[in-house]
């Protein structure tokens, strides 16, 4: 057991020396370690310069604490400025402990940029659509979970001051890391009294005693003083806004919404990426990547919302269940319903007010933490409110034997200035949601191939004028079909539901050609057609995905007519055809 | 209940002001005085642009006091829809008295936003004249491929925005036999057919076959807030706080802690209309269910209901070591939503300062009754203010039409029975007011008027008894919706009383270029809330005053008693009483729910004293109006000391007693 205390006691020195090393950022980027606040950056620029032709490096905003929130734009301006085409939009690390989320998108961009031109899908990919990554939203969240004492969980929220408890002091009492070795840990007593002993298949693991039982052990809640001398220990510690609480759709304030914020936007990074994301209204995919769980989530995120339109559940099942064979083990589940009810959360911001189709993905599965890397523990043994013994147990096991002991703590004794003899000991900040780095390349490239295959299913729309036909005299009969060859239709069901913006448009005009009646054409065969009883010139539609929709026009005139095709999502079409004999 | 006596006939109203008011603000008016108001006050009064509108005003708030003042502050907002001209001359009038008087400001900040919405409050002054409360935000109000294409049009070029009848198979309007200015929908179960289309006025500038469908405005800020948003409204706004305007307030209002009262002058009136509840989706905190698949989880049973202190108690072992659960944790685990009605306890003020309101104004002779306010709309500064600042919050719309006179009061008292029994003679004795309120009684077109009757029964055309007859045969006198809409009526009272009937333009005909035959005319628009300036100076005499009583509500903090006792051995008990001297509760029940208004902090400090029982910071949640509350240290001191005892709060005042222990 001592010796491999001392490994152990090794081991985490070497891990903090590899957190606080500068590691050399090269494009092709790494994926063997995580990447510091400043390391992300390091390496946006360094893909922004090895790709200076296919993408844009841009300050989105910045946050509390005034670190730039980066975006890089991936788009081919050979086959078009990135406004007309669909727009893919990535981010992660909203929650400033998430920090695998950031390495999917470095990765993302990475995967993309390093084999442009060198695997057709790929290619294909970046020269239809417009990528805009975020890999960091919560970037002083980042910095502090790398520089701070912290739990696996904690430093989720921004950094906007909140009383929690309600002294008119402001984050005074937090958890203190006492040993200083970058960790929160727990602490613990030994006392007959207590409620607590030694787990007898791993010592370092504690159960609740049998009644009768003598007790060994007090717990004493997360590292931490009295800071502000008030008797209570880490009672108010930093925030708590929660960055994907604070979307200005289905807002609601915090007394019935944990970390809503003040108001919708309080956040000031998280409202300078709204509006960045306004500003791009192609975006009709997003993927908002957090920790953990292995799941790829869809909205609504309320049950009053009431389901989704038919057609959206399509696409989203369509995708959904081909990324949960894409990310093994990965579940593809409806928010509210499957998770629990949010307000104010990103997914249902980019879904109603941005248009467009919207997971989060819960990066990681610590159920993988064994000894063959796949997933044995049961399903009922997964739980909202902490992981079982036998849980543990195995992950002491895979701690000890794959990691080296880089997870956990053991417990080792500390004087504290309250409670006297104690001991401080448990899992390190590294683990629990986060894949120890060897495991690291597999979640970020699957996660990252999951993005990627949503994008070849953006829409993308084919404009094919099938018929020019003369009438009479100088009436004229064009016939339009819009064919889709992606997942998703050109406009959402639910923008429609929503009226969110206008639909699509197909437009026909001449300068000596006027439209004397149009419409969608119901019936190719028997000739139906919903005629539109004013401006039959202007036809609102949408091009349904996998699918095609036709019109119909009648034309008196001559000469060139134009026929144009808009989309927001899904780029411009424009054909010319002669109204001519010959 | 509801008919409440206010405002109109008590003469003096309506006698003009020798100075003051002769004509509403428009923007840059009000810009300027504000400034003027500033410049004239030595220091007392300094100016902060909020915002600027999308329309490039700037939205400016005077603050009102001391500077450096630490005293609690009332925010007060005006025309927050743009669509009440008079709201804004109340807050330049009541920042004006304030800054005249050093008292007014020397127990309150005031944050003063006479145009909350300056777009909106510009477009009374432009002609056309129409009412929207939209700021200058462009927006697609028809979801087409064009904003704001397809406005009002002048059609008859009298600078206002009317209405369009115009005949039609599909019409649903006909004239209210009454008064055939004007419209009430047809009701076909009656057998009534209608026969009118209405439109307002204006032409198919697009041509999508919709008239007037997409007119300029965008974001009316008073319902920009993100209490009861209504998403995908016309004029809600995109999102809660999305207009420059609104966002500005949400930023301002929390970070200033010291707000402690909200009074808005809009269309609104809680002194006469507290606030509603009755809305549906209210969590109710005593009877929570707990969805089936996280009871099995958590050890509930999911088909009882539990009280949020029940669920509370049971959640504390499951969180990890160092985690506190709060209501706020709970609620949002279980998606239990926000709330919606006004809390019981707050609603008991509001009726008691209501009644006290309506006490005050009667005081001052007003004795005419008055058309009720309008209740808040979703979304709206109000609302949001009470709910999600948990502060008290008052609305005074400041005008209202008034009620006609009861009917019954100068009804004819002829009946057909009667009339059939009269000679002409005694018809005539009867005089004309008495036979035109019977004509009206009995729904007679338009043109028996009562000279005309009359000059038909004195030439002996018609005979009473022969009347009678054909009144018998006549549909039975049109039942009391058959009138027109009440406040329409007295609409077209007061514009024919006082603004000598030019509130209402009469109906003439115009050849419309797509409708064909129309005829254009009704209500000029703001004449159902906007009196003529002439009346406002009386008006806001009358009620203004009002808002430095409602001031005096505020709840005020103050350690009534501190007061020490030995216990030996060197201990000491020290026990302080706190008061709430105001009326107003500390916070309002809202408040004490949502906890946005911070805690008053009771500080105890010494040196060389040891603190055994009791906090060194002690945070007084909530304390009611006139209530007290006792606190108590258990201390160890070795010899004599003085310990200092300091009340802070924000919104509530500070206060702080010396005590001497020992010796």
């Amino acid at each position: 057991m001592k010796a491999k205390r001392s490994i152990a006691a090794f081991v985490f020195t070497a891990l903090a020396m590899t957190l606080s090393q500068a590691q050399e950022i090269k494009v092709p980027l790494r994926f063997d370690f995580y990447y510091s606040y400043d390391q992300v950056t390091e390496a946006l620029k360094a893909l922004n310069t090895a790709y200076p032709g296919l993408t844009t490096l841009e300050q989105v905003g910045k946050s509390e604490e005034g670190r730039i929130i980066w975006a890089l734009t991936i788009n081919n301006p050979k086959t078009g400025a990135p406004l007309t085409k669909p727009g893919i939009y990535a981010d992660g690390n909203i929650h400033g402990n998430e920090i695998q989320a950031g390495e999917v998108c470095l990765y993302l961009a990475n995967r993309l940029l390093t084999n442009y031109g060198k695997l057709k899908e790929i290619t294909e990919v970046v020269d239809r659509n417009a990528f805009y990554i975020i890999p960091v939203v919560n970037v002083d969240g980042r910095v502090h979970f790398f520089s701070d004492g912290n739990t696996p969980s904690s430093n989720r929220g921004l950094r906007i001051p909140l009383d929690d408890d309600r002294d008119g002091l402001f984050d005074e009492d937090g958890p203190d890391d006492l040993d200083g070795d970058g960790n929160i840990t727990a602490m613990r007593m030994r006392d007959t009294l207590g409620t607590m002993k030694s787990d007898p298949e791993d010592p370092r693991l504690m159960v609740p005693v049998k009644p009768g039982e003598k007790g060994e052990w007090t717990t004493l809640g997360q590292e931490g003083i009295d800071n502000d001398g008030d008797g209570r220990i880490n009672e108010d510690s930093e925030g708590y806004v929660d960055g994907n609480r604070n979307w200005a759709y289905n807002w609601s304030p915090p007394y019935a919404q944990n970390g809503a914020g003040m108001y919708p936007f309080q956040g000031t990074g998280i409202r300078a990426i709204a509006e960045w994301m306004m500003a791009r209204p192609n975006i009709i995919m997003v993927f908002a990547f957090h920790n953990t769980g292995g799941m790829y989530l869809r909205g609504p995120s309320f049950k009053s919302a009431g389901e989704l339109p038919q057609g959206d559940i399509s696409v989203y099942n369509y995708l959904g269940q081909k990324i949960e064979k894409i990310v093994p083990g990965y579940k593809y589940l409806i928010s509210w319903k499957d998770l629990y009810t949010t307000y104010g959360d990103f997914t249902d911001f980019t879904n109603n007010l941005l248009g467009s189709y919207s997971f989060v993905g819960e990066l990681f599965q610590v159920e993988t933490e064994t000894f063959d890397g796949t997933m044995m523990r049961k399903e009922a043994e997964r739980s909202m409110f902490g992981a079982s013994p036998e849980a543990d147990r195995q992950r002491l096991q895979f701690n000890d034997h794959v990691t080296q002991g880089e997870l956990y703590k053991d417990w080792k004794p500390y004087k504290h200035p309250v409670y006297g003899d104690i001991e401080l000991g448990g899992w390190v900040k590294m683990s629990s949601r986060l894949p120890h780095p060897f495991m690291l390349q597999d979640l970020v490239h699957r996660n990252a191939s999951a993005v990627i295959f949503a994008a070849g299913n953006t829409p993308d729309v084919e404009m094919d004028v099938f018929e020019v036909k003369k009438i009479e005299g100088d009436l004229w009969r064009i016939r339009v079909r819009l064919v889709n060859d992606g997942a998703m239709p050109s406009v959402t069901f639910q923008t429609i539901k929503n009226k969110l913006y206008p639909q699509d448009i197909l437009s026909v005009s001449g300068a000596s050609a006027s439209v004397v009646s149009g419409g969608r054409i119901s019936d190719l065969y028997n000739g139906l057609v919903d005629y539109k009883e004013y401006k039959p010139s202007v036809q609102f539609c949408q091009v349904p995905g996998f699918g095609k929709v036709d019109y119909q026009f009648l034309v008196s005139g001559k000469g060139s007519v134009e026929i144009k095709f808009e989309s927001r999502k899904a780029g411009s079409i424009v054909k010319t055809v002669k109204l001519s004999d010959k | 209940m509801r008919s409440l006596v206010l405002f109109i006939g008590a003469g003096s109203f309506f006698s003009l002001p020798a100075s003051g008011i002769e004509k509403y603000s428009d923007p840059a008016t009000v810009n300027k005085k504000i400034e003027q108001i500033s410049q004239g006050s030595a220091g007392l009064v300094r100016v902060h642009k909020l915002a600027v509108t999308p329309g490039g005003t700037d939205m400016l708030m005077m603050e009102i006091g001391k500077a450096g003042s630490t005293v609690p502050a009332v925010m007060v907002a005006a025309n927050m829809s743009g669509t009440a001209p008079l709201s804004t001359e109340a807050a330049l009038s009541l920042a004006s008295r304030i800054a005249a008087d050093a008292k007014l400001s020397s127990a309150v900040t005031w944050y003063i936003i006479p145009m909350g919405n300056p777009d909106a409050c510009g477009r009374y002054f432009l002609k056309p004249l129409y009412m929207d409360s939209g700021n200058a935000k462009g927006y697609n109000d028809d979801n087409d491929d064009r904003s704001d294409e397809d406005g009002y049009n002048d059609l008859d070029g009298n600078g206002i925005i009317t209405q369009m009848r115009v005949k039609a198979h599909d019409g649903t309007w006909i004239p209210v036999a009454g008064d055939q200015r004007l419209m009430r929908r047809a009701e076909a179960v009656k057998g009534e057919k209608g026969i009118y289309k209405l439109y307002t006025g204006g032409v198919d500038d697009d041509g999508d076959g919709q008239y007037n469908e997409d007119s300029p405005g965008g974001t009316n800020v008073n319902i920009n807030f993100p209490h009861l948003f209504r998403s995908f409204d016309r004029r809600s706004g995109l999102y809660p706080g999305s207009s420059p305007e609104a966002n500005a307030l949400l930023k301002f209002a929390f970070a200033h802690p010291e707000i402690a009262m909200v009074i808005t002058f809009s269309n609104t009136n809680f002194l006469i209309a507290p606030p509603q509840g009755g809305r549906k989706g209210a969590a109710d905190m005593d009877n929570i269910k707990i969805p089936e698949d996280m009871a099995g989880a958590m050890g509930f049973d999911a088909s009882r209901t539990y009280t949020m202190a029940e669920i509370m108690e049971a959640v504390q072992p499951m969180l990890p070591p160092g985690m506190t659960v709060d209501e706020g944790m709970i609620a949002s685990f279980l998606g239990l939503g926000a709330v919606v009605n006004p809390m019981q306890e707050d609603l008991a003020y509001y009726n008691e300062i209501s009644s006290e309101y309506k006490e005050y104004l009667k005081k001052k002779g007003v004795t005419d009754e008055r058309f009720d306010p309008a209740q808040p709309e979703d979304g709206s500064f109000e609302l949001w203010a009470y709910y999600h600042l948990g502060l008290p919050v008052f609305s005074m719309d400041l005008w209202a039409l008034p009620k006609p006179k009861e009917e019954k009061k100068d009804a004819s008292g002829i009946t057909i029975e009667s009339l059939e029994k009269m000679t002409s003679d005694e018809f005539l004795a009867l005089g004309e007011d008495k036979i035109k309120a019977f004509l009206k009684e009995r729904g007679a077109p338009a043109q028996y008027s009562a000279t005309m009757v009359m000059g038909m029964v004195k030439s002996g055309q018609v005979k009473p008894a022969q009347m009678a007859a054909m009144m018998k045969q006549m549909p039975a006198p049109a039942a009391d919706e058959k009138k027109g809409d009440p406040k329409e009526l007295a609409q077209l009272a007061f514009s024919d009383k006082w603004l000598e009937g030019k509130g209402f333009v009469p109906w003439k005909t115009y050849s419309h270029p797509t409708l064909g035959e129309v005829e254009i005319g009704g209500f000029v628009p703001f004449t159902d809330n906007t009196p003529p300036a002439a009346m406002a100076d009386s008006l806001l005499d009358l009620q203004l005053p009002y808002v430095f009583e409602l001031v005096k509500k505020l709840p005020s903090l103050k350690i009534a008693e501190a007061r020490v006792t030995e216990k030996g051995g060197g201990v000491y008990q020290i026990e302080a009483w706190i008061t709430n001297e105001g009326y107003l509760p500390f916070p309002t029940a809202m408040g004490k729910r949502n906890k946005i208004p911070a805690p008053a902090v009771l500080t105890l400090e010494g040196a060389g004293v040891e603190l055994l029982s009791g906090k060194k910071r002690t945070p007084v949640n909530d304390l009611g109006g006139k209530k007290s509350s006792k606190y108590v240290w258990l201390v160890r001191s070795a010899g004599k000391s003085s310990v200092s005892l300091k009340l802070e709060s924000k919104q509530a005042g500070t206060d702080s007693k010396q005590i001497n222990i020992g010796g």
